[in-house]
């Protein structure tokens, strides 16, 4: 018994340190001072992160990602909350059975996706638009943003709501006053994943990103291809911390939200 | 509903906010990354920018004539100028897909030799696909030539090659003992037939040139065919490698203009500039090529010359590549070939 | 108001009111409709077409050629070899972190979390820096004198398998953690006193209670692998050809459409047949109950 446990710990500790290291390896090379990998870096230095912060490419292709990660958040979360709201509601049998189409975009393998998409965007003249790439993009995320406010609202009582229009209150304040404040953690959850996902979006990009409209994911695939460039390194580890801070801000607010609501 | 009219005006503002266009006027530029890039950027990109006052985007790519075919067939391409190796230009030509050029705005390709300049396209520069070794693995006794590369019992070692048909063919039937004057047309069936030969032994099939300057200085591999500037470069980070330019294959890019282009002039004073025989000078001193306007040489450090792709001594041992045969038909249907060969 | 008092008036305000969610749900489904339809429908009439005729070619040559068979068979391997590591691997961390204490427990989470969070394309620079001829696995083993001359690690088969299944991990463990941590501890403490040993405990108890969230780990796995892209074309070396990069350079290398169609709806209905054999043949509750 205690032996199988000991066995346990270990092997989970092995498979942990395989799912982390890389990750730590990542961010300690990045203040390396070398081109060359040397683990652990002999001099310490910021020269990938100059590299990476002063490059004209690299930061127009940042810009570019935060703007369309930032837009498709905005096109998402109302869409998406909307169609929630009326899934959770609606005894409609057309919207019930439409649910599974606002999930398809998740089951379709993104290779999939980026090929079809390219095709048709090369037909109207969407390949390398901003207008293309967040239209692709709100397609791929809005089931995050969908899921995660459908599963906030199960868990709300409805009845809140008619009470607040039962008081002559118009059903989008009343949706607005009662019901938003207290999902609020899940629509900030899924608008989360929709902008971290638009923000590491790097297949489609690939297809359709280009010329003015590239993508930080999609310059740095064109360079991991060529070499190992440690400014890749530096940007990698930017985008590490920027994810957990987002994700450790987004679950802290919605334990807050948890407690205060039990 | 008025949920919805509000979605539906925020939606019409994103959409006119995304399709403001960009205040200076832009030329986009595809060409390879890495050191080469970089070198460009310096010398000759970042100086046309300031002379022209236009912005120049960089979209690096490693594969850009099928790109530009599906952007011209689009109508609206994203590319206004690219470079590729010179059999490119000669098929995009046949194809339809470039913009003819107007020499009156192109001074600078007056000092281009006329074998190297047509009605739509420009000669930039040669290059060559020489044989490299780890000099840690090999000492200086490193493979000579292509039929060495092929003999993997006196050198054995981890290969690479590239995963393309050009110029691997050529590699191929020079090693079989063809001559580098009976090349021409190529015996595709023969050179396939020899790439068998070697494919069990080749670690890494290598798509793009800053790939192959990295798999020298990393020592990933012992010893690779590769373009002769990225070998240089590798050298010149610390690899522990060498290079022959014997039998090399040497080719050269050639720029163009993609069809339907929105600011042709723009782009081609932009092409001007990319051939400024002082800027390609400057090219040409940080990284190993040959730039195809003459007029370079006169800003070169003579010692500096010798080293380059068209110094005379080299042209002597190298095997020019027929961008022509690639470009014809039985040239596609070879290219075409690879990946049934890549796949077995 | 007024008219709320009859029956009539109710029914009426009940169907605006459905209306009303129809066109809230509208917007979502129009998004959808339009950016996946539309690719998606393009996709299959290009397949259908060689020139401007309606032809089968397209089809036919994955039937024919042999490389497009290899291709399948190597892409189905791949996934299935990864699908069953990552239950070997997400097993025991969805265990440990089911029967540790909660702070241990969250604390294994959170580091299957993390890779979780960071990009693919980040994690495979990392498998790149770590697998590498000169990088740190073989420089630490040749320091230590284990090996005499670098292992083959990267641009090949291995490095795919060890990139794809850092990325599927924590696909596997999440649904498995949710299944494992059901199961009441009075019922294995119930076959620990019946005389069980710890493995038949395991075996009896764990294993079988496991199995839903094992079969919707293993099945998420095998399907984000079948599409996967940029670990392969990346770790690869250009010998590991996926179905995914044969659709890529059908498209941007060869600018055969219809070809790369139907390669990807091939690889669409192979996605589609997996659900749907999921949820009809092999519902959940069954598979449990066959153990």
């Amino acid at each position: 018994m205690t032996l199988s446990r000991l066995a346990l710990w270990i092997v989970t500790a092995l498979i942990l340190f395989f799912m982390v290291m890389p990750i730590v390896i990542v961010f300690v090379m990045s203040f390396s001072d070398s081109r060359f990998l040397s683990f652990p870096p002999k001099v310490l230095s910021l020269r990938w992160y100059e590299a990476y912060f002063g490059n004209r490419d690299w930061m127009d292709a940042t810009w570019n990602s935060f703007l369309l990660a930032t837009l498709t958040t905005l096109i998402t979360v109302p869409i998406g909350t909307a169609a929630a709201y009326a899934a959770n509601v609606s005894q409609s049998k057309l919207v019930r059975r439409m649910q599974i189409v606002l999930l398809t975009p998740v089951m379709v393998p993104v290779i999939i996706l980026a090929a079809g998409l390219y095709m048709v965007y090369a037909q109207v003249g969407l390949v390398a638009t901003k207008t293309g790439l967040v239209f692709a993009f709100a397609m791929m995320n809005l089931p995050y943003v969908f899921i995660a406010v459908l599963a906030g609202l199960r868990s709300f009582d409805m009845n809140q709501e008619d009470v607040a229009r039962s008081l002559g209150v118009s059903r989008l304040t009343a949706f607005m006053k009662v019901t938003l404040p207290q999902i609020r953690p899940s629509v900030i959850t899924g608008g989360l994943f929709a902008f971290i996902g638009a923000l590491d979006e790097t297949v489609v990009s690939i297809f359709i990103a280009g010329g003015e409209n590239q993508t930080l994911p999609r310059r740095m695939f064109m360079s991991l291809r060529n070499e190992i460039d440690p400014t890749i390194a530096a940007i990698s580890s930017v985008l590490i911390s920027i994810s957990f801070a987002l994700v450790i801000i987004s679950s802290l607010r919605g334990r807050k939200a948890r407690t205060g609501h039990a | 509903m008025t949920k919805l009219c509000r979605l539906t005006l925020m939606a019409a503002t994103l959409a006119t906010a995304t399709a403001l266009p960009v205040a200076a006027q832009t030329v986009t530029y595809a060409t390879d990354g890495g050191t080469i890039l970089d070198v460009m950027n310096k010398t000759l990109i970042k100086p046309a920018e300031d002379k022209l006052g236009i912005r120049v985007i960089t979209d690096p790519s490693a594969d850009r004539y099928p790109v530009v075919k599906a952007q011209v067939a689009s109508g609206k391409p994203i590319w206004d100028i690219f470079d590729a190796s010179a059999g490119y230009c000669a098929r995009g030509v046949m194809e339809g897909l470039l913009e003819p050029l107007d020499y009156s705005l192109l001074p600078n390709a007056e000092t281009v030799p006329d074998a190297f300049k047509d009605e739509h396209s420009v000669g930039l520069s040669a290059y060559a696909t020489v044989l490299a070794y780890n000099t840690d693995t090999f000492g200086d006794a490193g493979p000579q030539s292509w039929a060495d590369f092929w003999d993997v019992e006196k050198f054995p070692g981890r290969r690479a090659l590239r995963n393309y048909a050009r110029p691997t063919l050529e590699l191929a039937l020079l090693a079989d003992g063809v001559a580098p004057a009976d090349l021409y047309p190529l015996d595709v069936d023969r050179a396939y037939a020899k790439l068998e030969e070697i494919k069990p032994h080749i670690a890494v099939w290598w798509t793009s040139g800053a790939e192959t300057a990295q798999l020298l200085v990393d020592g990933e591999v012992d010893m690779l065919p590769l373009w002769d500037g990225r070998a240089a470069t590798a050298v010149g980070e610390g690899a522990p490698a060498t290079f022959t330019r014997n039998q090399a294959i040497m080719e050269y890019t050639c720029l163009a203009v993609l069809k339907g282009t929105q600011n042709k002039e723009a782009t081609l004073k932009f092409m001007n500039e990319l051939l400024d025989p002082k800027g390609q000078a400057g090219w040409a001193t940080d990284y190993t090529t040959g730039p195809l306007n003459t007029a370079f040489a006169e800003f070169m450090e003579p010692a500096r010359l010798e080293s380059l792709t068209t110094a005379p001594a080299n042209i002597a041992i190298q095997v020019p590549l027929n961008a022509a045969w690639w470009a014809s038909s039985e040239g596609e249907a070879a290219e075409r070939r690879w990946l049934d060969f890549m796949q077995k | 108001m007024t008219d709320l008092s009859n029956a009539a008036g109710i029914a009426r305000a009940e169907r605006a009111e459905q209306r009303g969610y129809l066109l809230l749900f509208l917007p979502a489904l129009l998004l959808v409709l339009v950016f996946l339809g539309a690719p998606l429908g393009l996709l299959f009439v290009q397949s259908l077409r060689e020139g401007d005729s309606f032809s089968l070619i397209h089809y036919a040559r994955i039937l024919d050629e042999p490389i497009y068979w290899r291709t399948y068979s190597e892409t189905l391997k791949i996934s299935l070899i990864v699908t069953v590591l990552s239950i070997l691997l997400g097993f025991p961390l969805a265990y440990a972190a089911a029967v540790a204490s909660r702070g241990w427990s969250t604390l294994i989470l959170a580091l299957v979390m993390l890779p979780f969070w960071t990009s693919v394309l980040v994690r495979t620079y990392a498998w790149l820096v770590v697998l590498q001829r000169r990088g740190i696995i073989n420089t630490t083993l040749l320091n230590l004198g284990v090996i005499d001359a670098p292992l083959s690690l990267s641009h090949n088969f291995t490095a795919v398998l060890i990139g794809m299944l850092h990325v599927m991990i924590p696909f596997m463990v999440f649904p498995l953690y949710a299944a494992l941590s059901k199961i009441p501890q009075e019922l294995t403490q119930a076959g620990h006193s019946l005389g069980g040993g710890a493995f038949y405990v395991f075996r009896r108890v764990v294993l079988p209670l496991s199995a839903p969230g094992m079969m919707a780990g293993s099945v998420l796995v095998f399907i984000l692998c079948l599409g996967f892209y940029l670990t392969p074309e990346l770790l690869g070396g250009g010998k590991t050809i996926m179905v995914s990069s044969l659709v890529q350079r059908n498209v941007e290398l060869y600018l055969q459409f219809g070809a790369a169609s139907a390669v990807a709806m091939v690889l669409l209905a192979l996605v589609c047949t997996i659900f749907w054999a999921v949820d009809r043949v092999l519902p959940v509750e069954k598979i449990v109950g066959m153990r």
